[in-house]
């Protein structure tokens, strides 16, 4: 590098060339995050479709892409109706997880006799595996479609009551002793200092419980079967596994996945729109 | 706003068994900008909790009352080192907040005047994450004046700003409490000196007032007797131990 390289690098130009190259870094990032993913899926999807092809692979042990996209089209009479049976479980299991979770954390934050009491068994609910309880569930309560909503809200409901507490707890001392000043009521206290303080953690729990009422729901289906909630995904699934339509079988898995993801995106749209006027976890920083 | 008390506090605070500060007795004038100078932990903030209420877990050993014999509950506001805004509040809504608790109809209007005679008038929609830490001591106060209580506490409330807002702050802070009982905790020297309307100094063996210059508080930052006064205070902290 010679002499008037280093000398015109502080100049006017420079900076401009210099933020004109952020501006294309930037640019470039955003692009490639959507690029490589989807270029990772097709070329997944077309190693896939070769080895089925190539090595005549029989569609009972690994069906290709395009029997897999076949089924999916050829069976939707079928897997929507499907989809919208497990998809209204999760959502009750998920409203239901809310709720009780929720309502559990205020009353365990309120009252030290009530966490006392209560938050072992909670505990103890939570880490029992759900598909060891499933099948008591189908035998002690008489309504099949209960016992697979019980079975999903099993699952869901400990992260929203965990991070709940923790969120109600981790109320800044200094704010209460301001509320003290103003001499607010305990409701107040809960109502605008700790409800608003425990929501990003209670946004958190939600986006764990989301994902998890799926998991309730699928097994729910596994384990209790098609008499309770109709013809779900997780049963047409298992329905198609006894047939040896692997497409079939493929084509909900995939559906089930995708659901999967829709939840997570509009759990984490939900968190971003309570959170990103004030929220740290939701703030750019400048 | 009532006629500002003047408060009294005598007597001596442990926490589990721990000493924290000795027997002593202050007496804070009414109506005037009082300011308590001592070392980092002589129990300076302890004595503003318990004239705030704020007892919690100390064993208090005495009186806090105020001069006309009237408890001191509801007529008190506190300004900390820490703005004490809620996050998810814009600035509006902070100042309203004492208001909203009461029940009292939303004061939006009064709010958005308090915040302009602050020097907010731009930032009334804003979150304090939005805001400088100047700005946001601004809004602190602008609430302290919403709350209109006679007896006003002041924890540090500018150590954490910078020289420049500091002494903006310190003036309109000044200017906007006049006639009120304040309590101010500092450990700053010159901020004292500037203020001070009263200066007492606290001391593990107890409380001394100290003379005060004849210029009204608060004091020009950079005119002799302010630090000539602020090298005085400065010399009392470090003769004391």
């Amino acid at each position: 590098m010679s002499v008037t390289d280093t000398t015109t690098s502080a100049s006017a130009p420079t900076e401009d060339a210099e933020e004109a190259a952020r501006y294309r870094r930037d640019r470039r990032m955003k692009v490639a995050r959507w690029m490589l993913p989807s270029l990772v899926l097709v070329v997944t999807v077309l190693a896939w479709h070769l080895y089925v092809t190539l090595w005549e692979v029989p569609h009972y042990i690994l069906p290709g892409p395009v029997l897999v996209a076949q089924s999916l089209i050829e069976d939707w009479g079928l897997l929507y109706p499907a989809l919208l049976i497990t998809g209204r479980l999760t959502l009750l299991a998920l409203l239901f997880a809310v709720i009780g979770g929720v309502t559990l954390a205020v009353a365990f934050t309120q009252s030290k006799w009530a966490e006392m009491s209560f938050f072992p068994y909670a505990v103890i609910l939570q880490v029992t595996p759900v598909v060891a309880i499933a099948p008591l569930l189908q035998i002690y309560v008489e309504n099949a479609f209960v016992a697979a909503l019980l079975c999903a809200w099993i699952v869901a409901f400990f992260p929203i009551l965990s991070n709940t507490t923790i969120g109600l707890k981790s109320t800044d001392h200094n704010l209460e002793d301001l509320f003290t000043i103003y001499g607010a009521t305990r409701w107040q206290r809960l109502r605008y200092l700790a409800a608003p303080s425990a929501l990003p953690y209670f946004l958190g729990g939600l986006k764990i419980a989301g994902g998890l009422a799926l998991i309730g729901a699928v097994v729910a289906e596994f384990v209790i079967g098609r008499a309770g909630t109709g013809l779900g995904l997780a049963s047409t699934l298992l329905e198609a596994s006894y047939r040896f339509n692997f497409g079939r079988l493929y084509a909900a898995l995939i559906m089930i996945s995708c659901m999967g993801v829709v939840i997570f995106a509009v759990m984490s749209l939900i968190s971003y729109l309570a959170l990103f006027r004030w929220h740290e976890s939701a703030l750019k920083r400048e | 706003m009532s006629a500002a008390p003047a408060l009294h506090l005598s007597g001596r605070a442990t926490i589990a068994g721990g000493p924290i500060f000795g027997p002593l007795d202050l007496d804070v004038p009414a109506g005037e900008w009082t300011c308590l100078l001592g070392p980092s932990g002589v129990g300076k903030s302890t004595v503003l909790r318990l004239l705030a209420g704020l007892g919690g877990a100390l064993a208090f050993d005495g009186t806090a009352t105020a001069g006309d014999g009237r408890p001191l509950t509801g007529r008190v506001a506190l300004m900390a080192q820490q703005d004490l805004l809620m996050p998810w509040l814009d600035a509006t809504a902070n100042v309203c907040l004492g208001a909203v608790l009461r029940g009292d109809a939303a004061q939006r209007t009064r709010a958005r005047a308090l915040l302009e005679r602050v020097g907010l008038a731009d930032h009334v929609r804003k979150r304090p994450q939005a805001l400088s830490g100047g700005q946001r001591q601004r809004v602190a106060l602008a609430r302290t004046l919403m709350e209109d209580r006679p007896v006003v506490l002041l924890d540090e409330p500018f150590s954490a700003l910078d020289a420049r807002a500091r002494a903006l702050m310190q003036d309109l802070s000044a200017e906007v409490l006049a006639g009120r009982t304040v309590l101010h905790v500092t450990h700053d020297a010159a901020e004292a000196a500037r203020l001070g309307q009263t200066v007492l100094l606290m001391t593990c063996s107890g409380i001394t007032a100290i003379e005060v210059p004849q210029t009204p508080a608060p004091r020009r930052f950079d005119a002799p007797e302010t630090l000539a006064f602020q090298g005085h205070l400065l010399r009392q902290l470090m003769e004391t131990q």
